[in-house]
């Protein structure tokens, strides 16, 4: 009773979190809500994966989530959201409703599929990968792009986690999300770089 | 010592602490360039997992490496493959010397290749979209150089790597389970759904193929050629791994028409945009995506047929694109990266000449590198699917009509006489000639692009000769 109690309240605070990185227009908000993402995702992986190693997500989580604080405080004068960017908080949160409705009807039956699959990290994983997939889509910036990759990382992570206990994968997809952040920062910033550096 | 230290690790090493040299000379390109060179003669050479005598000492190349309870694996049969790769390695660095497509390309391109092996020789196989997608990301800053305002054709690339990558982990998954029980049709159509979208997406294949066009034209062409070349020959030697590991996938009815047929498409659509298109880089990258057609198309051909056929097709391909991308890269040097051609005929007339022969031979022209695979290829598509054979013959065609457009409209004879007459005797034109015609890289690059482009048109079974030994890594495929 109680651990269901707490699967819900982390798929809550999931959503909750996801809406804030969605539809926050300040860029401290949005990391400050990737951030938070992670720490959610790695309590679903370590329901599948040792301690020690799902901690390895929250980790290269929270240095790719630096990587792109960093860089935003270093660019020269933020630019502004791309006409081709939806704006309304409206849309925005329909098109999450969207996701919430689809990954309710695949989770269980990706649960039932596999064993492998529980019922809280399919929906969790399956959420995230949503939102990725959308804010990829939708976003014309660079800095909207790379946080929608790093979500749809998160919860491809989450998902493969439940099927896959590899350290190598492990290390591998960490130095994916590092790769990332580090190229989204670089293409935000290299505008202003010296081209001889 | 192991394999996977000598092919692996030392690139990668002497990839990354080249990053770290700082001055503007040659130094990189020839310590880069030999190391490649020495490594393409080891895999040619030395035997794996036999002891040597080296004088006092024994050396012994074991085939496996471990690490976090993976292995990388590169055998005996390997060899071939990493020869052929790490030639072409060297030859991709020498023509930096020529290309100049900046500091970074001599280092991250070693430690590319570094991980583009390490991606064949994994344990399990299918981390091998993990691998590519991180030498993906390694090209990004070769691609948006810094000082510029990234194209939207880097974001859109890099995007579709990544996407890729969980469509063929979570195939390596569910296929463990089709091997279980391959009497599942609904689990192996699943697996093989999964599989076909994580492909599109790291081939570029039609509808995901709108960042090649992009990126040929945004990005240095020589850079866009070592990407273009080297990422999507790999996954499609991983591709055909998958054949050789699976044999439900051999064996079921579907696979084989659908990676014909999507080979088929993408040439065709590659070739329809090719015949429309004026700039020189994207008809290029039109090119390369017929040419990953072309591959899929080999693979669809099924049997051992599947990898010499691909080899032969590779082989031409790779020279090809190689010395496209040096002509283009010249002439980029002039006139920026839109690479108008126009002038280029008369100030760089021998480099011109390398570009003709390397496009006519991307496009299929009899006599020149990639007609022999592209008439065997055609021959084994019409007998199992001709009307896919019919698609790629009008690709093919596009990619003819785009290629002689584009040369009509760089000859001065195209225009009316007064222009051409102005272009020749404009002020500095003939010093950058006299400039060219001097040049002996430029002489020895264009000898060396006649003599493989016309080689292997004109004498297959000599300059193709390796296929099968390069074919015999798929042991399965074999009769």
């Amino acid at each position: 009773m109680v651990e269901t109690f707490f699967a819900y309240l982390l798929l809550g605070l999931l959503v909750a979190n996801c809406l804030v990185l969605l539809l926050s227009r300040d860029w401290r908000w949005s990391l400050a809500a990737l951030g938070f993402q992670y720490l959610i995702a790695f309590s679903l992986v370590s329901a599948s994966w040792p301690l020690e190693l799902a901690a390895v997500k929250l980790v290269a989580g929270w240095m790719a989530t630096a990587i792109l604080g960093i860089s935003y405080l270093n660019m020269q004068g933020q630019p502004e959201e791309d006409e081709g960017f939806p704006r309304s908080r409206a849309f925005l949160a329909l098109a999450a409703g969207l996701v919430i409705i689809l990954v309710f009807g695949v989770a269980p039956s990706l649960a039932t599929w596999s064993p492998l699959f529980a019922t809280n990290q399919a929906w969790g994983g399956l959420f995230l990968t949503g939102m990725g997939i959308m804010q990829v889509g939708l976003g014309s910036r660079l800095f909207r792009n790379f946080l929608g990759l790093l979500t749809l990382l998160a919860g491809f992570e989450t998902l493969y986690a439940a099927v896959e206990t590899s350290i190598l994968v492990a290390g591998l997809l960490a130095i994916l999300n590092l790769g990332v952040a580090l190229i989204g920062s670089y293409l935000m910033l290299s505008p202003g770089l010296d081209s001889r550096a | 010592m192991s394999s996977a230290l000598l092919w692996i690790i030392l690139p990668v090493v002497l990839g990354v602490a080249l990053l770290f040299y700082r001055r503007e000379n040659t130094t990189p390109l020839l310590l880069a360039s030999a190391i490649s060179l020495f490594l393409a003669w080891a895999a040619w050479q030395l035997p794996l997992d036999v002891v040597m005598q080296l004088g006092p000492f024994s050396v012994e190349i074991a085939p496996s490496f471990i690490m976090f309870g993976r292995s990388f694996t590169l055998t005996q049969a390997h060899a071939p493959l990493l020869a052929f790769i790490y030639l072409l390695q060297s030859f991709w660095i020498l023509g930096a010397y020529l290309a100049k497509p900046g500091r970074l390309f001599v280092p991250v391109s070693l430690v590319c290749v570094g991980l583009l092996v390490a991606s064949l020789a994994v344990e399990p196989f299918l981390y091998t979209a993990l691998l590519i997608a991180i030498a993906a990301m390694l090209m990004i800053p070769l691609l948006a150089p810094s000082g510029v305002a990234p194209g939207s054709g880097v974001q859109r690339f890099l995007k579709f790597q990544i996407f890729a990558v969980p469509f063929i982990l979570f195939t390596g998954w569910i296929l463990s389970g089709v091997e279980a029980s391959p009497g599942n049709l609904n689990l192996a159509l699943r697996a093989g759904l999964l599989l076909a979208l994580g492909f599109a997406f790291l081939l570029a294949l039609f509808p995901f193929h709108s960042w090649i066009p992009m990126l040929a034209g945004q990005s240095h062409p020589y850079v866009f050629g070592f990407l273009i070349f080297f990422l999507p020959s790999i996954a499609l030697i991983f591709a055909l791994g998958f054949f050789d590991r699976y044999a439900w996938l051999r064996e079921s009815s579907f696979a084989y028409p659908l990676v014909v047929w999507s080979g088929s498409l993408a040439t065709l659509v590659a070739g329809l945009w090719a015949a429309v298109e004026h700039s020189p880089p994207r008809i290029f990258g039109f090119a390369a995506m017929a040419g990953i057609g072309f591959g899929l198309q080999a693979i669809g051909l099924g049997g051992l047929q599947s990898a010499q056929v691909l080899f032969a097709l590779l082989l031409p391909y790779a020279f090809a694109v190689w010395i496209w991308a040096v002509a283009l890269g010249v002439i980029s040097m002039d006139q920026g990266h839109s690479g108008d051609l126009r002038s280029a005929v008369s100030t760089h007339p021998l480099t011109f000449a390398a570009l003709v022969m390397a496009a006519l031979s991307l496009s299929g022209m009899p006599m020149l590198g990639s007609f022999p695979g592209r008439l065997a290829l055609l021959d084994g598509v019409a007998a199992v699917l001709p009307v896919a054979a019919a698609a790629t013959l009008i690709g093919s065609l596009g990619l003819l009509i785009g290629v002689v457009r584009l040369l009509l409209a760089s000859l001065p004879l195209s225009m009316d006489r007064g222009t051409a007459w102005k272009e020749e005797v404009e002020i500095g034109e003939p010093r950058k000639k006299m400039s060219e015609l001097t040049n002996l890289y430029i002489w020895a690059f264009l000898a060396f692009s006649a003599i493989s482009l016309f080689g292997f048109g004109l004498l297959p079974r000599l300059f193709l000769a390796s296929t099968s030994s390069l074919a015999a890594m798929f042991s399965q495929l074999l009769p």
